[in-house]
């Protein structure tokens, strides 16, 4: 009886050409805007490391003075300072942890077959390869004794492979950063994710650092970041060596913390760590506090996806609702034209649920036709926004999730239209038709 | 087969209560051909609505083959009108966008029967009233008088015993209502009992039974029967 619906309704909506198009036309519009802004909603708040994103963490040290404020919601300062990230590296608790800044350097080889180019480079541990589940694809993450060593070594991304090395093991090979020679030691694979969750001071859509070196090289090259610095007190800073001794907030860390006890534990160890340094003087404050977010709520907390992207989806939902009124109100009018036909299907036997079940797969035709048609509406769009929203270009773009839903929602959306007039059309009462055809 | 008891039918608006049916009594046996008679709005068609359970009844009892109508859900009446009612309307009724065939099968259909005894019933029945050639065809491309062979094609491929014609002939001329006729004096002979509401003497005169609806009752016929019995005829209403 499916397969008689389907083609019952595909007649209809053959036989009133103008009206089918003008619904599929308003399904399709509606649903590619909503998929449009759904699409990018979805990249962006899609979880970046599901396999473990409750298990990686980010803490955050009270460091300031009582009376001092920052802009966090809880008064916690985002990142750390240099002193507390090089202390919480080497904790003994934590299964893999580093400490982590984004900086950058003009790149050149030795030969003259690549341009220089200015490259962002994240400094930080080899762990940070472990957290992330970074796979190498050649060599492997710089040795304990290369970080000790401060030895100029380096991972590149894959991508940086291909451009350099045109994709082949590069592992030994050397360029330079500024005038410092660096040897890769390890070419590893593409983040997965969009989305640069591990550092979104500047905008967690970024592209990722395509250079990874060791953290040890940031005192022993002076590196400053390509980040955020932030103060919440007068310090005469007059070279790099006064800034790693500051109280300002310049670096970011993530450590992974299996369990539950592994999450306490690490609290303690934080207050501990925090009890200690008040000791020497810092933490001058009553109340000794950390902040410790997993990968979720660390993005929650940091208003990466924000109210105005919220905003957006929903007005183009209430945009899809506009649609599907002017849905509703064709479907009545097309269904209660065909009541006389619903009289003698009545007649001739048909139940109400048929009728109704007859009606509502027409609706369903029209929001798979609208649905798909909205998929490409929706490309369409997505690609305006590539195109015009450089920031945005890599979220885009519609994932199978995406691709999937598109069908789904229209379909239910003029399921939902549809449902009033084939509940009215099946009300019929069949005589009130049969003399009047 | 059918007996109707004290069956009225009230239309209700916020102004005014229309009775188009009172304390209806009728008792139809099996194989009976019945011409029901009487003025406009005197209630045939109403009688016949309810008759094919098209619409619900006020108050009063029907039961159709010893099954009381009126505690029927609508599905279990949808089901009963499917199984053993057959309907030719005056307008015919076709389905505009389905061929001879499709409109034969749409009963059948809703009974859940197999394609291949579909087409058996459908061939066989579209053989009887003489169009099985045009079974591609589109109502709109036949005839007033192929149109309501067609109806009633559809209205026999059911295998109905009970079958219900609202004015069949209305809207043909007298000849084509002669064979519209005649087709249904042989589905009579066959075994259906036809209850046939029509405004034409002619054709009332040519069913055995008659009765004529009057105000929503049926009228006393002792009167016209008498005359019937002296004349040998039936004299049935306008």
């Amino acid at each position: 009886m499916f397969l008689h619906y389907i083609d019952l309704g595909w007649r209809s909506l053959r036989r009133t050409p103008t009206v089918s198009f003008l619904m599929v036309l308003a399904i399709a519009l509606g649903i590619g805007i909503t998929m449009t802004s759904l699409s990018v909603y979805h990249m962006m708040s899609m979880d970046p490391i599901e396999q473990k994103s409750d298990r990686l963490f980010h803490p955050q040290l009270q460091t300031m003075d009582d009376g001092n404020d920052t802009w966090s919601e809880d008064n916690l300062p985002f990142q750390l300072t240099y002193q507390d990230a090089q202390h919480l590296a080497q904790a003994p608790v934590g299964r893999y942890k580093a400490a982590m800044l984004r900086t950058g350097f003009t790149l050149h080889m030795e030969n003259s077959d690549v341009r220089p180019f200015i490259q962002n480079a994240r400094a930080t541990h080899a762990d940070f390869f472990n957290l992330f589940d970074l796979p190498f694809i050649y060599g492997s993450a710089w040795t304990q004794e290369q970080a000790d060593d401060a030895s100029p070594v380096v991972v590149i991304s894959e991508a940086l492979n291909d451009k350099l090395f045109g994709g082949r093991n590069s592992v030994g090979e050397q360029f330079f950063l500024d005038d410092t020679a660096f040897r890769v030691v390890g070419v590893v694979a593409p983040f997965t994710t969009h989305m640069k969750f591990y550092d979104v001071n500047n905008g967690a859509f970024r592209d990722h650092e395509n250079l990874y070196i060791p953290f040890s090289l940031i005192a022993v090259m002076d590196i400053d970041t390509w980040g955020n610095s932030n103060g919440w007190k007068f310090e005469n800073i007059r070279s790099m060596k006064d800034k790693r001794q500051s109280e300002i907030f310049w670096l970011q860390f993530w450590v992974q913390l299996d369990d539950d006890a592994a999450v306490k534990q690490y609290g303690e160890y934080l207050m501990g760590y925090m009890a200690e340094q008040q000791k020497s003087g810092r933490f001058n404050r009553e109340n000794l506090q950390f902040g410790l977010r997993n990968v979720n709520d660390w993005l929650d907390y940091r208003n990466v996806v924000s109210e105005d992207n919220e905003v957006l989806v929903a007005l183009s939902f209430m945009f899809l609702a506009v649609c599907l009124a002017n849905i509703l109100g064709l479907l009545l009018a097309k269904f209660m034209r065909r009541a006389p036909e619903v009289g003698v299907r009545r007649a001739l036997g048909a139940s109400k649920r048929q009728v109704f079940l007859q009606h509502i797969v027409e609706v369903s035709m029209l929001g798979l036709i609208g649905g798909l048609l909205g998929i490409a509406l929706a490309q369409l769009g997505l690609w305006g926004v590539r195109l015009t929203q450089e920031y945005y270009s890599p979220l885009a773009t519609m994932d199978m999730t995406m691709l999937l839903s598109a069908p789904v929602i229209a379909i239910a959306a003029c399921v939902i239209a549809g449902m009033y007039p084939a509940w009215l059309v099946c009300r019929t009462t069949p005589a009130t038709y049969l003399k009047t055809q | 087969m059918l007996t109707m008891k004290n069956v009225s039918k009230v239309y209700q608006t916020e102004m005014v209560q229309t009775h188009a049916l009172r304390d209806f009594d009728l008792e139809v046996k099996e194989g009976e051909f019945i011409a029901v008679t009487g003025p406009s709005g005197s209630g045939k068609t109403t009688f016949l609505n309810i008759a094919g359970m098209l619409e619900p009844f006020s108050s009063g009892q029907y039961m159709l083959d010893d099954v009381n109508v009126g505690a029927l859900s609508d599905n279990q009446r949808a089901d009963l009108r499917n199984q053993k009612i057959g309907f030719i309307f005056q307008g015919f009724n076709l389905i505009p966008d389905l061929n001879l065939y499709e409109n034969v099968e749409v009963p059948l259909r809703y009974r859940g029967i197999k394609a291949a005894e579909r087409k058996k019933r459908i061939e066989a029945c579209l053989e009887q009233v003489g169009l099985a050639s045009r079974a591609k065809h589109l109502p709109q491309q036949l005839s007033g008088g192929q149109q309501q062979r067609v109806a009633i094609a559809r209205a026999l491929a059911g295998e109905p015993r009970f079958l219900l014609a609202d004015e069949p002939t209305g809207n043909l001329d007298s000849l084509m209502a002669r064979q519209v006729m005649e087709l249904l004096e042989q589905i009579n002979r066959d075994g259906a009992t036809i209850v046939m509401v029509t405004h034409d003497p002619e054709l009332a005169r040519r069913a055995p039974r008659n009765i004529q609806i009057v105000d929503g009752q049926v009228a006393d016929l002792t009167l016209y029967q008498g005359v019937a019995r002296q004349t040998d005829r039936a004299v049935v209403g306008g």
